[in-house]
């Protein structure tokens, strides 16, 4: 089994993937250990208060690419290891025993090519599943560049793969990680998204047996100069494109400062979490990118991507929560997806005034600037008060100019040092 | 005020619903017989389990509420809020009294209360499948104590029978002294008051030392947020959870 100090290398290296969710698969235990739950299980909780579901690990960290913002590149002094494919299946085996995890997250550097790097994960994910008869999750990572036949036959043995898009765009890419091309990343993603392997009416079973959870992808953010918009499209185009499940965020954390073609420091957590709320918004909302951008093709800070859209709008509301339809009840700040069908289903047997609302779970102290009960409406409707109600805190509408309106200017007028 | 002093399961509510509809009495409180506190402004009645009276009222909230209204109301009654008995039974009145399924009827107190409650014991069944930290014993049983807030080792445990195929395990609610114990084929659920002396084999601590290692190599320093660990991940469930030991 894997060592310590193999075990923290290799883990250490795979903790920048973002993407660690165990759903949407229903593999069922045959004759083996272990199934998976559609809805995905979070075993534990890091400090940086992400998830740990599967045991997130490279199969290598020796890389012979030299990505600039990449912790593994082959130029960085790192302390190198190379897991053999048993040595993880017996980790997975035992850790899953345990419920420490609900699978395994497999990825690598590339290590000496990318044939011979995907032909290693295959090996790996095939011997846990023959071998070590193992049905628990395996999401793996694609090698871009790898041959088509050995992806295609690593689809039927796990439940996601992913290719990562790293950067937005084809010119950061091709800044950052010379070695990487949008062509070599984006036609296995085009050939996971055939509908050969999901509709084959041939073999009706072959729909559970290939990808079950479907292909996603990650980007980095604030390591290149895209706006929010230009990522919010791109997502778009592939989740309608190459039917991803998911796309991941990941905001870019310095790791390597030898180059001036990346930020010093990292991006502000809140441009992560607000395009995951705008994601969202893509994907359950009915909302598309260019809706919810601003004028400078970013996304408002202050607000969520849903509240700025409904302050943007006003002339919209308030709507009436009797008789709107699901669509708009769903683009109401303070209504989710789960509470506009609550009040869709409610609403059927008898009229609903805003005590039921509470009752339902509605975030009332969102919801009542837009909509009414009955004809009733409770909140305000001046866009100013809003904001200030939704932020919480008091803004002047009138403040008084200042000449020392700084605190060093203030004080400087104090003590009269300039 | 009237008080139905029912016992805790199924059979016990069912039979109390029977009473009620039988005797035209509506209680304001429904409580288990293990909890029941006398009240001088209450009139207390004791309705002792009649199974061919709750299998009556079983017909007919089958044929209002369908398959699941059943299973429903032993989630509510596995719930540990003190009112849980009463808000299952107010609302297999409702279903009762309106001879219609009230399960999306979510403007009346009843259905909004039952629905939320058993939501919270879901929750927690959901959340402790991946917080429940298992150890091998030298003649390879996996065993695991957990506290749960709620009683649901019933609940949990078939998802590990599933899992763990023919591996032998015991679940031991610590709080309630509850056990579940899987042969790798079947599940047994009893009552234990015997102090737990489970011995875990040598190689646990190798597990242990590997997994506190992968906990801590995954996270990333530069984006501490405890404060978001703490809300998917509350301490009181990490008393077993040892990769978050000091």
């Amino acid at each position: 089994m894997l060592d310590l100090k193999k075990l923290e290398i290799l883990s250490d290296g795979a903790k920048y993937d973002v993407s660690c969710s165990s759903s949407g698969s229903k593999r069922k235990n045959v004759n083996g250990l272990g199934n998976a739950c559609f809805s995905g299980i979070c075993h534990s909780f890091t400090q940086d208060g992400r998830c740990v579901s599967l045991l997130k690990i490279l199969l290598s960290n020796d890389c012979i690419y030299d990505c600039k913002y990449c912790v593994n590149r082959a130029s960085n002094n790192t302390p190198r290891a190379t897991a053999e494919p048993r040595e993880i299946c017996e980790l997975v085996m035992g850790f899953y025993k345990r419920n420490y995890i609900e699978g395994l997250f497999l990825s690598s550097a590339i290590v000496k090519n990318p044939n011979y790097t995907m032909e290693k994960l295959f090996e790996t994910v095939k011997l846990l599943r023959t071998e070590f008869r193992f049905n628990g999750y395996i999401h793996l990572k694609g090698i871009p560049l790898a041959d088509k036949l050995l992806i295609e036959r690593a689809g039927f043995y796990v439940d996601r793969m992913s290719f990562n898009i790293e950067l937005p765009s084809e010119k950061s890419l091709s800044l950052l990680a010379p070695q990487k091309s949008k062509k070599a990343i984006i036609e296995p993603m085009k050939m996971l998204a055939l509908d050969k392997y999901y509709d084959n009416p041939l073999k009706l079973n072959r729909r559970k047996d290939f990808l079950p959870a479907g292909q996603t992808t990650q980007m980095i953010v604030g390591a290149s100069p895209e706006s929010d918009a230009q990522i919010l499209k791109l997502t778009e185009f592939m989740y309608r494109a190459y039917k991803l499940k998911r796309v991941y965020y990941s905001n870019y954390v310095p790791t390597n400062f030898d180059t001036s073609l990346l930020p010093y420091s990292q991006a502000p957590l809140v441009r992560e979490h607000r395009l995951y709320q705008a994601d969202w918004l893509l994907r359950f909302y009915g909302f598309s990118a260019n809706e919810i951008t601003d004028d400078n093709g970013n996304l408002d800070t202050d607000f969520d991507p849903k509240c700025a859209w409904a302050l943007k709008n006003l002339g919209l509301f308030p709507v009436e929560i009797n008789t709107a339809p699901f669509e708009m009840l769903v683009r109401v700040p303070g209504i989710g997806v789960k509470s506009a069908m609550r009040i869709a289903n409610a609403r059927k047997f008898a009229k609903l005034d805003f005590n039921d609302l509470k009752r339902l779970r509605v975030v009332l102290k969102r919801a009542v600037h837009f909509i009414t009960c009955n004809g009733k409406f409770i909140g305000t409707k001046n866009e100013y008060s809003i904001k200030s109600l939704l932020i919480g805190a008091e803004i002047s509408q009138n403040e008084q100019l200042s000449m020392f309106n700084t605190s060093s200017a203030s004080l400087s007028a104090l003590t009269g040092e300039l | 005020m009237k008080t139905f002093i029912i016992d805790n399961n199924i059979d016990g509510l069912l039979t109390a619903l029977f009473v009620s509809f039988t005797e035209k009495i509506v209680p304001d409180f429904v409580v288990d017989r293990k909890c029941y506190q006398g009240r001088l402004d209450c009139l207390s009645i004791d309705i002792s389990t009649d199974f061919s009276h709750a299998e009556r009222v079983k017909t007919a909230l089958y044929k209002y509420g369908g398959d699941d209204v059943i299973s429903h109301l032993k989630v509510c009654l596995l719930s540990c809020d003190k009112n849980a008995t009463t808000v299952a039974f107010n609302y297999a009145y409702l279903m009762l009294k309106r001879r219609e399924n009230v399960c999306n009827m979510l403007s009346e107190k009843a259905v909004s209360d039952f629905s939320f409650l058993i939501q919270k014991v879901l929750h927690e069944r959901h959340i402790v499948l991946g917080f429940l930290r298992f150890e091998q014993s030298a003649k390879g049983i996996m065993y695991a104590k957990y506290v749960p807030d709620n009683d649901i080792t019933e609940l949990i445990a078939p998802h590990f029978l599933r899992r763990l195929g023919q591996i032998p395990f015991i679940i031991h609610d610590g709080k309630r002294n509850k056990i579940a114990i899987s042969n790798g084929k079947s599940l047994d659920f009893r009552h234990t008051d015997l102090p737990s002396n489970f011995v875990p084999s040598e190689n646990e601590k190798e597990f242990h030392d590997l997994y506190r290692k992968y906990f801590q190599s995954v996270n990333i320093k530069e984006r501490k947020n405890t404060a978001q660990q703490d809300r998917y991940f509350p301490r009181r469930y990490r008393k077993y959870c040892f990769e978050t030991w000091e």
